[in-house]
């Protein structure tokens, strides 16, 4: 809801505590998926790597790989997970379709980091959600109407990324301006890359490793007038 | 203030007017608005923002010439006429060549730098235009480009409408639809462009760039329109060659350019249309009213300014009172038997685009396509080798009895030979390049000893086809066998081994086993053959879940470790395009590379192919194969054997058809449109998948012609409703009755397949 007030414009998004969400979600690993060590593990592996490549149809290596999404529903996974076990669901959560599809990104030669997002959507969203993953004690990726989610961030050129939501099958607007599904915050998760480097999402600077806030943007003709 | 507004239907694939209405009232609120429509089943008329409605008769009903004079009258009083139909646009450019300070539409000049699908006035702007071929060219190019591409392509018509067509009785369909709708054999066909559609929106007036805006369609329609979008600024990367456009094509108006960006980033531009787009006042919602900001250039009466700022739009569906003075017509009766009411183009728009024909005035060969205009036919005849001529010369046709297969042996030779250079070419110390021939493409004896004689090997989908193939004189260790049914009939199997064997099924492959067990079946190489993923095929093992991959590989441990492994995927390239190929190579490569790993059984025969036009197979491909060999050698290092079976590229060119024309009907004025020949779709039963060239052979000089595209249709004589041996071709002057007509690459599925039907 926006509430116009002498000019001055205020949305919902302006009053979310996001640090406090930061905070909570400091110390969340991204998810990976473990491997046996054994044949099981390597066969359900080298088919997705296989299965991904068959999918691409020829397409642009930088396609999203939409294709998990709609084999796998999204919702709850049992952690840890191993390969053998994730190919053989029928569910799979936001962390082990962001976990397979990072694998699969990589496997095509692309440049690809776990990411992981701070979104908004409505308590009456994040209600329901605690009931699909059948539970009545608070979700530990749930913060009233804030929840911790995962993707790729997948570098296009240079160090500019796009952020792919492996549960949505797309990729995030680099334009947030608030309001449901928005995102709040985001990390990359890069521990191999220079802590000095910048990634460019939109218009966006993005250092990797850390928690950033992402500001609403503010419309293109906005920002035009406001400099004339 | 009064402005005259065209384009007022809104149906799911709306025309702009109501937008620019809209748009227009904001800034405007005590102009008078007057919606002109041609047909009262437009809803758009009962819009609200429209003060005056000004219904005429349909476009075919229409007296073009006090039509014109009317909106003159109209013009030269002072009011401003927007127009939001393409053809309506065209029109007015003819009715004033010279322009009019309150028409604000551009000039044909301008129009005609800007017709599809070249967009001849896109230079500087940082987009691409999708490959695309008039279809005035022959038929046999236009079957390359659509196997080139994947068969992703659309037909597309000179104004709207473009049909997606995924094969090539599907195409030939579509082409005489479009071509009856619009009057016209100036279709084309392009490229698709897998991505997300954009556009840029402008508004000039005299050359002038008013203003621009982009949008991105963030909700589409089932037919691809816009239902929601987000209207951002214009980059100035394209802003800056764009008003230099503007300013060279002296635009007036507004326009759209309508653009797919790719996933790698690249924009392409579909189509640059002469007026504002269907969404215009999303662009209004963001605050940026482009058709006022027209109207404000054009009268310089200020337009009141937008306080609104939403970067993002949606539609709603509303229902809304109609006008006493328009009620609704009513619904024409069903046609017997007919689905739905048969209402498309209410206001006439295919009728205008006739008479606009008739007149001159669009379609005068300036759509980018190459051909100039009139009625003379300029479609190009495809060519044919020379060895083609230099074969029927063996022939006489003068005693022929037709319909009569013709072999023509040098171009058979010719194909072989060059085949096994390929192969000799590409085989290195390390890796054996052999080629092998389909016995079911075309089992004639002649073929079967060329193909022995150039080092291929035979390929057999039955014991039939071992016996013949032996017959011929082929060794035993020669033979390729393969496919669901390759063990019928039972009895014919050869005592020696054989050179390698495939199985199409994981009981097939128990079965190869216990009759090596048995020493029933001997092979230097026992492999499997693979079913990928996301191409529709009954043949070989599936791999489409872990379990399959786990099965295939539990049962690649079954086979006997003194038998080589090898892996076979055969598919037809001429059915999934070239490009759709090579990448199911570089995927079968992978799984390959993980059934290795996993089994930890070296592959070291890889026999791949199938289905090759053949010249996709034959010209241009050598880099192709060579590069393919590198990979397979990179993914799989212990191959020591390729086996490449390029299918029906070998036998296709190999043999001809001779027809007799029974009947047609001459007319000095009309061109024929049928003609009746001896032959049938039993000869040629792969007519619906391929066309073939024709020739004729002029009795005065003696010359062989190749038959252009026309508006003849080719009959059987078979008393079946499909038995159309050719579509859209031009009989040439002087052909008779009794004339011979040669169809030629018919030597594959088109002989194989033969039938014998309607002969008593």
């Amino acid at each position: 809801m926006s509430l116009a007030e002498d000019k001055i414009e205020f949305d919902e998004t302006d009053f979310v505590d996001t640090g406090a969400a930061i905070q909570k979600w400091e110390h969340f690993p991204v998810s990976t998926i473990s491997h046996h060590g054994a044949q099981c593990c390597l066969i359900a592996r080298e088919w997705v790597l296989s299965m991904d490549y068959s999918q691409l149809n020829a397409s642009n290596p930088l396609t999203g790989p939409r294709w998990i999404r709609q084999k796998y529903t999204w919702g709850p996974s049992t952690w840890p997970i191993h390969w053998c076990e994730a190919v053989e669901q029928k569910t799979l959560d936001c962390g082990a379709l962001a976990a397979i599809s990072q694998e699969v990104l990589v496997a095509r030669g692309v440049k690809s980091y776990h990411a992981q997002f701070i979104q908004q959507y409505t308590e009456d969203a994040t209600r329901q959600w605690t009931k699909k993953w059948n539970t009545d004690a608070a979700l530990h990726w749930v913060k009233e109407d804030l929840i911790y989610h995962e993707g790729c961030a997948v570098v296009v050129r240079d160090n500019e990324i796009r952020l792919w939501d492996p549960s949505a099958g797309w990729w995030v607007n680099p334009k947030q301006s608030g309001g449901y599904g928005s995102m709040l915050a985001l990390r990359i998760y890069a521990p191999q890359v220079n802590s000095a480097t910048e990634f460019i999402w939109g218009t966006r600077r993005i250092f990797p490793n850390q928690w950033q806030k992402i500001e609403r943007a503010r419309g293109d003709f906005a920002v035009a007038a406001a400099g004339k | 203030m009064k402005i005259y507004i065209s384009g007022l239907y809104s149906g799911t694939n709306p025309q702009p007017g109501i937008g620019i209405a809209r748009s227009l009232r904001k800034a405007y609120p005590d102009a008078t608005l007057v919606g002109i429509e041609y047909s009262n089943r437009c809803s758009g008329i009962h819009w609200t923002d429209l003060d005056e409605m000004w219904l005429q008769r349909p476009w075919e009903e229409l007296n073009l010439e006090a039509y014109a004079a009317d909106i003159k009258e109209v013009l030269d009083g002072g009011a401003l006429w927007i127009s939001g139909v393409d053809l309506e646009i065209m029109w007015l450019a003819s009715v004033f060549p010279e322009g009019h300070k309150n028409l604000l539409t551009p000039s044909t000049a301008a129009l005609q730098k800007i017709s599809k699908p070249a967009v001849e006035a896109h230079v500087g702007l940082p987009v691409s235009i999708p490959e695309y071929i008039s279809t005035e060219r022959s038929d046999w190019e236009l079957h390359a480009f659509c196997r080139q591409h994947g068969w992703k392509v659309w037909l597309k018509g000179p104004y709207y409408e473009a049909v997606r067509t995924h094969g090539w009785d599907v195409f030939e369909r579509v082409r005489t639809l479009l071509s009856r709708a619009w009057s016209t054999e100036r279709l084309f066909l392009q490229t698709h462009v897998t991505g997300y559609e954009e556009s840029v929106c402008f508004s000039a007036y005299q050359g002038e760039l008013i203003h621009c805006v982009y949008m991105r369609k963030r909700e589409l329609t089932e037919e691809g329109k816009t239902w929601a979008g987000d209207v951002t600024q214009v980059p100035d990367e394209f802003v800056a060659p764009l008003r230099r456009i503007v300013k060279e094509l002296n635009w007036t108006g507004g326009a759209e350019l309508e653009m797919v960006r790719d996933m790698g980033g690249r924009l392409w531009l579909l189509e640059c249309n002469p007026r504002f787009p269907a969404w215009i006042y999303g662009g209004t919602i963001a605050g940026h009213n482009l058709p006022a900001l027209l109207v404000e250039r054009a009268t310089g009466v200020p337009a009141k300014t937008e306080s609104e700022v939403c970067e993002e739009f949606t539609r709603v569906v509303l229902e809304i009172p109609v006008r006493a003075q328009f009620p609704l017509p009513s619904l024409p009766e069903p046609f017997p038997g007919g689905i739905g009411h048969s209402m498309k183009h209410p206001s006439g728009t295919l009728a205008l685009a006739e008479r606009l024909h008739k007149l001159h005035i669009i379609d005068n060969g300036t759509n980018g396509n190459g051909h100039n205009g009139g009625s003379t036919n300029n479609a190009e005849a495809p060519v044919v080798p020379s060895t083609f001529i230099d074969d029927l010369k063996a022939y006489n046709f003068a005693e022929m009895e037709t319909p009569s297969w013709l072999f023509l042996e040098s171009t058979a030779s010719e194909l072989f030979k060059r085949a096994a250079n390929v192969a000799s070419t590409l085989t290195t110390p390390a890796l054996t390049v052999t080629n092998a021939y389909s016995l079911k493409t075309n089992p004639d004896e002649r073929l079967l000893v060329m193909a022995r004689e150039a080092g291929f090997l035979a390929e057999a989908i039955s014991l039939l086809e071992v016996q013949k193939a032996l017959k011929t004189g082929f060794r035993p260790d020669q033979i390729v066998l393969n496919g669901p049914g390759k063990w019928w009939p039972e009895g014919l199997l050869p005592t020696e081994p054989i050179h390698a064997v495939f199985c199409d099924s994981i009981p097939d492959l128990k079965r190869v086993v216990a009759s090596i067990e048995r020493k029933e079946l001997q092979a230097k190489i026992v492999g499997v053959r693979l079913r990928t993923p996301t191409v529709g095929s009954r043949f070989g093992i599936p791999v489409d879940t872990t379990d399959d991959l786990r099965r295939l590989v539990d049962a690649i441990a079954l086979l006997p470790r003194d038998c080589a492994f090898g892996v076979h995927f055969h598919m037809a390239s001429s059915n999934i395009g070239v490009g759709q190929w090579w990448h199911l190579f570089e995927s079968v490569l992978r799984w390959c590379r993980s059934i290795e790993t996993l089994s930890k059984r070296q592959i070291e025969c890889l026999d791949v192919g199938g289905g090759w036009f053949p010249d996709d197979w034959h010209k241009d491909s050598g880099d192709q194969f060579a590069l393919a060999i590198e990979r397979a050698r990179s993914f799989l290092p212990f191959v020591k054997q390729v086996i490449s079976e390029p299918g029906k590229a070998m036998a296709q060119p190999s043999m001809a058809v001779a027809m007799r024309l029974l009947e047609f009907e001459e007319s000095a004025e009309e061109d024929v449109t049928e003609a009746v020949v001896d032959g049938s779709i039993a000869e040629l039963p792969m007519h619906f998948f391929q066309p073939h060239r024709i020739l004729r052979q002029d009795k005065q000089t003696g010359e062989w012609q190749t038959l252009k595209h026309g508006k003849t249709h080719l009959l059987g004589r078979l008393c079946m409703e499909h038995d159309v041996v050719a579509s859209n071709v031009e009989l040439p002057e002087g052909a008779r009755p009794g004339d011979v007509l040669v169809f030629c690459d018919a030597g594959a599925y088109d002989r194989s397949m033969s039938y014998v039907f309607g002969r008593g």
